[in-house]
């Protein structure tokens, strides 16, 4: 048995579904791939195959993770990519597929692009640096046991930040994984309480899902 | 901007955006500077329903052969996505490339229940198409046209339409856009058109037709324009193994309704039940043969990736080969993980060997449609089902594991008396009683026999067309005897509301003074009157009041054998004297056997010239 990571992209119309409808396409994906995949064996057998982070809906990713094991030896890395590319809908396909390295509990960051588009982008462009020079960036932030409010500041990374003529476009890295989530709209919102300049988020794109040490996790 | 910027920067706003944005597996794109003809086929009802109706399946694949044409896909928005394209100015849109269906040279929809009247006319306005056709351009483009078991009786609509297409799409469809294409060449008028196409068989066009009526309310007579055929057949399929069935559905992301994929094993109905539309108007009796069947499941559910599969039909059991044919399809679908899931079995004859066979492929519930409480009653409605065959499904259904049975039941049915109602309780405890009679039944595991009670809707094209409906004060007082009969817990009953009831059987049996009426309900904010949350009756009355037109002359009137019916002059190839007939043997309390062991001369085979059966 191989046990599989794919690397795939979800971009265009394919943002639009949900995490959800993710794992009932994606088992339709590999019904018509007719891939060997390994199946569950317990009283409901169904092909296993597990997403490392959920995406939001809405979002584009060049580097969803998706495990899952293909119950032959023989079959080639490629062979294995091409057949379920042949059958992925609009929008979504598998960059790579390679054997599984680290253990999905090794994943701490994800990195994500984004525009925000205004009027005033010197306005906001000044609000970003503004805010992450602040020494704490408090927002509430929903979890199952209610609202508790939590400083993303110590935990965000600023990788890039460049004004154009309608947009300030940046590249942040939150925390990702089993231990702590941040969704890049925390950020948003929490830009948007400091500086009161309408703007709006576009194009948010997740470009890395990242270890400790900012090595791809694989 | 374009529209799909436009749908875009909104849809992250609303609920199940992927309804709304297309790319959905298997979903056909055209270069549109190389397609001749474009149908937008439409249907009057949110994306979640309107997917699963296998119709649209098959000739949205249909269409799609045809390289120069091109057929997409168009639902109704929710509530919250409808305020948002009314307010950015976003036209109604097909799905497949995002542009407004009021540029297509087609605009169809399927008719599949009464209540969805009022959403055809939201859509239209949401596409902006005028809502009327005598309102519509002179060109040629933007023919509204609707198809579906509604246009049996289609004159409730008959001011919105340009065309009606009666019967079986497979072939008529095809014909009106050839056609079409045609006269949009010779650069022929939507008048011109409408004139040809009323010629081709099948094709109705109500605005050639002119009703005058009595001071009594009812029809005068029917006067013909435009050399328009006096009654327009409905189309049929003649060679019904053969007919085209896609080999491919659109695959949705969402969830939607029948979520699965479905395979038409036979159409048409040998029964005659008597209150039974379907049963009647989708005749004659003609099956898929076992190995077409197989291979168009196989090929469906390899290119869908589908792991279930349905069997439609209006009774699967009376396919005449269906042993042999579950035998094959169950070998296939265990060994690739397929769930095969059979509706619409029937109590009569459900075989030992047959439950063996459903054991393997689900283990939820069952569901009989006994549909009425008495034997007597039973008859009258020509439900051929006995006590002892009841008793002895559920006795076989216990003892092979199941303790949860589900029961339909009509209520207001011709003849019924109180005993009829009190008869319902009294079978589901009879069946309760068996349950716990069986020495083998199943262990620790407490039954649940639901009633499941729907209120009789008189419909046209069946005996009981010219049947009053009860009216709703009388429902109500049936339904509490219905809850004061049953004594045990273990009985759960269920009712329509009677007001929905009502309503359907109005524009069921409606004419075209409905059209003012569903034009001021749907003014008035009617829409999504399936939905309970959306049905605003309230509302539907002022539009009745307001157009002074009485529902209970469509509703709760007996109408006479000699009357000129609103749908006298569409011919489903079942006569009126038929239905009158019936309707008679009814009152007789007897009943008609079924097709397949004596004709009953519903006339049927002779429109299509030929037996329904080899009777020796």
């Amino acid at each position: 048995m191989l046990r599989l990571r794919a690397v795939f992209e979800k971009s265009g119309r394919a943002k639009y579904i949900s995490h959800l409808d993710l794992n009932r396409c994606m088992l339709r994906v590999f019904r018509r791939s007719k891939l060997p995949v390994w199946y569950t064996e317990g009283f409901n057998p169904h092909p296993y195959y597990s997403f490392a982070l959920a995406l939001s809906l809405g979002f584009e990713s060049s580097c969803e993770i998706m495990d899952f094991n293909i119950n032959d030896d023989e079959m080639t890395l490629e062979e294995i990519r091409d057949r379920l590319n042949a059958v992925m809908p609009e929008g979504m396909r598998i960059i790579s597929v390679a054997e599984q390295v680290k253990k999905i509990t090794a994943i701490a960051k994800a990195e994500y692009s984004f525009s925000l588009v205004s009027e005033d982008v010197t306005g906001v462009y000044d609000a970003v640096k503004g805010i992450l020079d602040e020494s704490e960036i408090l927002i509430e932030k929903k979890t199952k046991k209610g609202v508790k409010t939590v400083d993303i500041r110590p935990d965000l990374e600023l990788v890039s930040c460049e004004i154009t003529e309608n947009s300030v476009d940046m590249a942040i890295r939150l925390p990702a994984g089993t231990q702590t989530n941040f969704n890049p709209t925390l950020f948003m919102e929490a830009l948007k309480n400091y500086c009161n300049i309408p703007f709006e988020a576009r194009k948010i794109r997740r470009t890395g899902i990242l270890c400790e040490n900012n090595e791809k996790f694989s | 901007m374009n529209l799909k910027e436009k749908i875009e920067k909104h849809l992250l706003e609303v609920q199940k955006p992927s309804r709304y944005i297309g790319g959905e597996v298997g979903s056909v794109i055209k270069d549109k500077s190389k397609v001749d003809v474009r149908f937008a086929f439409c249907f009057p009802d949110t994306y979640d329903i309107g997917m699963s109706h296998i119709g649209m399946k098959i000739l949205y694949s249909l269409t799609n052969e045809r390289e120069n044409y091109w057929c997409e896909r168009c639902f109704a928005p929710g509530t919250d996505f409808e305020e948002i394209m009314r307010k950015n100015d976003i036209p109604l849109y097909a799905l497949e490339s995002l542009d407004p269906i009021k540029e297509f040279d087609f605009i169809g929809f399927t008719m599949q229940y009464e209540l969805s009247y009022t959403t055809v006319l939201n859509m239209l306005d949401l596409a902006g198409i005028p809502i009327f056709a005598k309102d519509r351009t002179d060109e040629l483009t933007q023919i509204v046209v609707a198809g579906g078991p509604c246009v049996c009786n289609p004159e409730p609509l008959a001011d919105f339409f340009d065309i009606f297409i009666l019967g079986e799409g497979e072939e008529v469809n095809l014909e009106l856009m050839d056609l079409y294409l045609d006269m949009k060449r010779q650069g022929a008028s939507r008048l011109d058109f409408l004139r040809r196409a009323a010629r081709i068989e099948g094709i109705y066009v109500p605005q050639f037709y002119e009703f005058s009526y009595k001071s009594d309310g009812t029809i005068e007579k029917m006067t013909v324009r435009e050399n328009a055929p006096a009654t327009v057949k409905k189309r049929i399929i003649k060679d019904f193994d053969k007919v085209y069935y896609p080999e491919n559905f659109v695959v949705p992301f969402t969830e939607i309704v029948h979520d699965r994929v479905s395979v038409e094993v036979l159409r048409g109905c040998i029964r005659g039940c008597r209150f039974c539309q379907a049963g009647f108007i989708y005749r004659p009796f003609r099956e898929k043969k076992p190995d077409t069947i197989y291979n168009e499941t196989k090929c469906l559910c390899e290119n869908t990736g589908y792991d279930e599969v349905s069997l439609a039909s209006l009774s699967t059991s009376d396919h005449s080969e269906i042993d042999g044919m579950l035998t094959k399809l169950i070998d296939y679908t265990a060994g690739e993980r397929i769930n095969l899931s059979l509706p619409s079995l029937r109590v009569d004859n459900f075989s030992e060997s047959l439950l063996e066979k459903i054991k393997k492929v689900r283990k939820s519930g069952l569901t009989f449609a006994a549909e009425g409480g008495t034997q007597r009653l039973r008859d009258v409605i020509n439900k051929n089902v006995s006590e002892e065959e009841i008793m002895n499904t559920c006795r076989i259904a216990f003892q092979g594991g199941y303790s949860s049975v589900k029961l339909y039941f009509m209520m207001g049915l011709p003849t019924e008396t109180d005993d009829d109602i009190i008869g319902i309780a009294e079978l589901a405890q009879r069946i309760l009683d068996l349950f716990y009679s069986i020495e083998d039944r199943p262990k620790g595991r407490s039954p649940q026999i639901s009633v499941s009670c729907a209120t009789f809707v008189p419909k046209p094209f069946t005996p009981f067309q010219f049947e009053p409906q009860d009216t709703r004060e009388e429902i109500e007082r049936k339904q509490k005897l219905l809850l004061d009969s049953v004594k045990s817990k273990k009985i759960r009953v269920s009712y329509h509301d009677p007001d929905v009831s009502q309503l359907e059987a109005v524009l069921a049996k409606g004419d075209r003074r409905l059209c003012s009426v569903i034009y001021s309900a749907w003014k008035k904010g009617c829409k999504f009157d399936s939905w309970s949350e959306h049905f605003k009756f309230g509302t539907w009355l002022e539009a009745f009041e307001e157009c002074g037109v009485d529902p209970a002359f469509y509703a709760n009137r007996r109408l006479a054998f000699d009357e000129i019916l609103p749908w006298d002059h569409l011919d489903y190839l079942v006569s009126k004297e038929f239905f009158i007939r019936e309707n008679k043997t009814a009152h007789k309390s007897v009943t008609t056997p079924n097709c397949r062991l004596r004709c009953s001369g519903c006339g049927v085979n002779k429109a299509v010239g030929r037996e329904c059966f080899c009777y020796d």
